[in-house]
Parts: C-alpha cells; sequence; structure tokens
C-alpha cells in the first residue's frame, strides 16, 4: 500500500484515538497518539498494514516533556508513533505485549531518561555500570558530564 | 539440577565485552540473560556537543567494521535535513564503498564462522580473499578500516580511470572464489553437519523479535532496506534480495555467500554506468529544525540513526542503534534449548561488531627515550634482523631478552 493511501486509512480508522497524522517526508508517517491510545494504535498499525519491525524506540529532552517515538517499519513504509510524557511524572506504556522485540529499548530509555516503562516485563538497568549513581540519567539535557578528580593509588 | 553460569564479559570464545548467564540443565541452555554496556562509550551525548561536520568522523568511529555503514546513515540523514541534493556520481562512489565494506564485511564473517565450527583453512581462504578488498578500499580512500568518503552533499575523493580498471579486473578473482565458497557451505558435509541446525529461529520469532539483516533473512523475511527504502542511487541498481529457510546458522552462512555475488553485481553495475560530473556539492554549516529517520542495509542488518537539529550547528539529537542491538533479543531465543559449546557459533552468526585495526607501531627506547613511528613493513625487517643474529644451534644460548 502507497504510504499516501496508508495515511488517509489510518486517519478514516483511527481519528478517535489519534491526535494527528501527517506524512511529513517520502515513506515517512508521522502519528501522535496520547499515553492510553499507545498500545491500540500499535496493535492496530500491526494487524492493519504489517507494521511488524520496531526499528527503535528514541527519546528526546523537550525541556517541559520528554517526547517518546516508535520507528515502526514495514516494506511500503516507516510510521513513526509519538507520545509526550510530562517531566515532573515521567511514564509511558510498555509496548511489549505487542512487539516482544522492543524490551531492550524500553530498558534502555530507562537507564538513559529515566522514564518509568509501566508493566515492562523486565526493569532491570541494561547499560550503565553497576555503581551508577541513582537518579542520574545522562542523555537528559541538564545532565552534564564532570570527569571526577584523578586520584593516584598510593600518592605521588 | 539446574546450574547458573557466567559467560563472560571477558572470555576466549567471544570477541566483545559480553556477559551472558546462563541456566543450564547438563549441557543444555534453558535459560540466558545478557549483560550490556561493558563498552558503552557515551557517543550519543558527546555528538550533541559537536557540530555536524565533526559528527561525521565520530560516527564513522562507532564501528571498527561497519564503519562506513554509521557514516552514511549519519550522513544521508543530515543531508535531508539540510534539504541538500547530493552530487549523483558522489551517490555513486558511495554506494560503491557501501557494498565494498558489505564484501569485506561478509568474507570476515565467513572466517570467523569457519574458525567457530572448527575448519581453519577456511578461515585462512577467505581472509586472504578480505585482503583484496581491503587493498582497494585503501587504494580509493586511502584508509583501510576508516575509509571517512563521506561529506555532506557527495563523497571527499573521485575515482580516476585506473582504479575503475583494477577493480573491475579484481573482481572475477572474487567472484570465482565466492562461487567456491558457495559450494563449499552448501556441500563439505563437516561444515553443514556443524552449522545446520544450530541457533534456530523461526520466521515468527525472528518478526516478534524485531531481528534485522541476514539473521532474518535466513529465516525467511525478505526484508532490506536497500529495497524497501532505497537510499543513494540503490533504486537504479538492479540486485536481488538474498534469502534462505533453513532458520539455522547455515542458512545465516548461505545468505551471506549469495549477499557476496549480488554485491560483486553491483559494484560492475556502478562502475560501469558512473556518472560524470562533480563528485560533491557544497553544503551549509547549519541545519534548520527539524527531524530525520534514517535506515541503512549495513552488512549486519538495518542500521538506523534518528537526528534531531535546533537550528545551530550542532544536532540537539543523535539516536543510534546499530544493527547488533536489534539481534539480541532474538539470540537470546537462539541460545535457548541449545547446548553450551553453540554459543560461541550462534553469537558469530549474528556476527557481532568487532574492533580490530593497527597500522602502525610507536616504539619508546628505553635507553634514550626517543620516539618513532614504524611501519610494519620497516618492523618486520628489523624482527628479522634481530632473529638473524642469534645462534639458535648453540645449546647454552641465553633466552635473548
Amino acid at each position: 500500500m502507497k504510504p499516501e493511501a496508508m495515511l488517509e486509512k489510518i486517519i478514516s480508522d483511527r481519528k478517535d484515538s489519534i491526535l494527528e497524522a501527517v506524512l511529513s517526508a517520502p515513506r515517512r508517517i508521522q502519528v501522535k497518539v496520547q499515553h492510553e491510545q499507545l498500545n491500540p494504535v500499535l496493535a492496530y498499525l500491526k494487524e492493519a498494514f504489517g507494521l511488524t519491525h520496531l526499528g527503535t524506540i528514541s527519546g528526546n529532552d523537550l525541556g517541559d516533556h520528554f517526547e517518546v517515538i516508535y520507528h515502526l517499519s514495514s516494506a511500503d513504509s516507516t510510521v513513526n508513533v509519538r507520545l509526550l510524557t510530562p517531566r515532573s511524572d515521567p511514564k509511558i506504556p510498555s509496548v511489549c505485549a505487542v512487539i516482544p522485540g522492543a524490551i531492550l529499548y524500553e530498558r534502555e530509555l530507562q537507564d538513559m531518561f529515566g522514564l518509568k516503562v509501566e508493566n515492562t516485563p523486565d526493569p532491570r538497568p541494561l547499560l550503565l555500570a553497576d555503581d551508577w549513581p541513582s537518579g542520574e540519567y545522562p542523555l537528559r539535557k541538564d545532565w552534564k558530564f564532570e570527569r571526577p578528580a584523578e586520584v593516584i593509588p598510593g600518592g605521588e | 539440577m539446574e546450574f547458573k553460569v557466567a559467560l563472560g564479559p571477558q572470555h576466549p570464545a567471544l570477541h566483545e565485552p559480553i556477559s551472558i548467564r546462563m541456566t543450564l540443565d547438563g549441557e543444555i541452555i534453558r535459560d540466558a540473560d545478557l549483560k550490556l554496556g561493558y563498552n558503552h562509550r557515551g557517543i550519543e551525548k558527546l555528538a550533541e556537543s559537536r557540530t555536524f561536520i565533526q559528527n561525521l568522523y565520530l560516527t564513522e568511529r562507532i564501528c571498527g567494521i561497519c564503519s562506513f555503514s554509521h557514516q552514511t546513515c549519519y550522513t544521508q540523514g543530515v543531508e535531508k535535513l539540510m534539504e541538500l541534493v547530493p552530487a549523483r556520481r558522489g551517490l555513486y562512489i558511495r554506494t560503491l564503498v557501501c557494498e565494498l565494506e558489505r564484501v569485506h564485511s561478509h568474507l570476515l564473517w565467513l572466517g570467523v564462522a569457519g574458525q567457530e565450527a572448527g575448519f581453519e583453512s577456511f578461515f585462512m581462504y577467505t581472509w586472504r580473499d578480505r585482503e583484496v578488498v581491503m587493498d582497494i578500499l585503501d587504494w580509493i580512500s586511502g584508509n583501510r578500516v576508516h575509509y571517512s568518503m563521506n561529506t555532506f552533499g557527495g563523497v571527499r575523493r573521485d575515482i580516476d580511470e585506473l582504479q575503475k580498471k583494477k577493480i573491475l579486473d579484481t573482481l572475477g578473482l572474487l567472484q570465482q572464489r565466492t562461487e567456491f565458497y558457495l559450494n563449499l557451505a552448501a556441500s563439505e558435509p563437516t561444515f553443514v553437519g556443524r552449522l545446520a541446525g544450530v541457533g534456530k529461529l523461526s520466521k515468527e520469532q525472528a518478526i516478534a523479535l524485531c531481528a534485522v539483516g541476514p539473521t532474518l533473512r535466513a529465516s525467511g523475511v525478505p526484508m532490506d532496506v536497500r529495497k524497501d527504502d532505497p537510499y543513494a542511487v540503490y533504486d537504479e541498481v538492479p540486485f536481488e534480495v538474498c534469502t534462505a529457510d533453513s532458520c539455522d546458522v547455515l542458512g545465516r552462512a548461505v545468505v551471506r555467500v549469495k549477499e557476496l555475488i549480488q554485491s560483486y553485481r553491483i559494484i560492475e553495475f556502478l562502475l560501469k554506468n558512473l556518472p560524470e560530473g562533480p563528485f560533491k556539492v557544497k553544503a551549509p554549516r547549519k541545519v534548520k529544525e527539524n527531524e530525520v529517520y534514517s535506515r541503512y542495509e549495513a552488512p549486519r542488518g538495518e542500521n538506523v540513526h534518528y537526528i534531531r537539529s535546533n537550528g545551530s550547528d550542532k544536532p540537539e539529537r543523535l539516536k543510534v542503534r546499530a544493527p547488533t542491538l536489534a539481534n539480541y533479543a532474538a539470540t537470546i531465543a537462539m541460545l535457548k534449548n541449545g547446548f553450551i559449546a553453540d554459543i560461541p557459533l550462534i553469537f558469530a552468526a549474528i556476527d557481532p561488531c568487532i574492533c580490530c585495526a593497527e597500522r602502525l607501531v610507536q616504539l619508546d627506547d628505553a635507553c634514550s627515550g626517543e620516539r618513532s613511528v614504524l611501519t610494519f613493513s620497516q618492523l618486520r625487517a628489523m624482527a628479522n634482523e634481530r632473529y638473524k643474529k642469534i645462534d639458535f644451534r648453540k645449546k647454552e644460548t641465553a633466552w635473548p631478552f
């Protein structure tokens, strides 16, 4: 199915559950959803268009909000489903029930942005070191790296 | 009775620092858990503090084998943000280097698979042939590993007639060798016996776990970004997507060998149809506010860069998803109910990235403290010179060091 036809079908089928759907570039459809509609919309896209492949989940720090983008691909098109979550209480639903391959990306988001992924099957840290201090999320814009003072064991 | 065994992060059977915790029932793996991050370098954060041009060379250093994949994925993303149409000749040369990289990466993988399967002469053969491709890359870009060919709007170096002729001449040899490997991979009984049935990944599992590249295609899913979402000049080049239905390591080997043959055809087409004209166009320094989702078919599978610009000369966000990360979830599924002895083979079958390249050695003279840089051939000559002086026939000769 052509991306233009896909976009029309998405809008006519799901106009209540999506906030916005546009074709931003050739073969790139942008869809905005709300928190509770994420899983139903992903399941619909998978069912109706065969968008089974989740490329990755990108996080963005927009200041007051975090933006989370699910990049879904099929042979015809790529659909970017985006979701906003407030910085004061960053929560997103887990999509592992619909797309089992999302698990590592969700764990990465938790590590890097401190988002709480609800009902994720495996909430353990993934990438950061075991002794990483809690409450520090490196990809947030207010996080700055400061090199710790060098200590030579045993002195000079 | 069940055992829990930890493998890695440093282990002779693994080429990468990754830790696997396995639950074993005798020799059989019942459950596996991966722990990543031993090599996490914070490149995404670092990229936010560099300009778009500096990031060209940073993204290249994400990987030591598919360096061009990351750089091209980033470059074509930024070109879209800049609304820049690259020079056509530049795009042809870019695609040419993409395919040469795929050839060297797949030949490397075949060697690794041969070695993990205990077929060492196969490893020797394929790595010898890989040198031919590495030499071509060295010749057209000046580097063996980090080619630094890309720039916004095209490539940095042109190809002349002599280079074109040399590449076409060597292609015949590679093609002949690869057909021999295809024959071997499909008919040599010990090799087939070792690879067949190992690391099973069904089609449904591969799709559900979002596997990419040859791992996915060996499970019978014809997904290839070059066909699905053509970039560079892949929409003009005739080639086929290679798949296999056996869903095991043997299938992954066959897919890679078939892809090699397709790559030779693509290279031949590109060189014969190389358009005249400039190989790059001028690009702006600042990029207006926008975002792009760039996809690229790396030798290991779909490589993804998400780039967001904020109107300055630095990116707001660069998100990189290398193909190996996408294949980890599928690897766990492959390891389950397999044998411990198959771990290196299954891991090698997804072709995890390994960084290894050393071109020159810096020597510190212990007596004078003087530093000098030697090429490999000089070093070898020095070593030969030294060993000629030692008389090995005398039994009481002291250890020379």
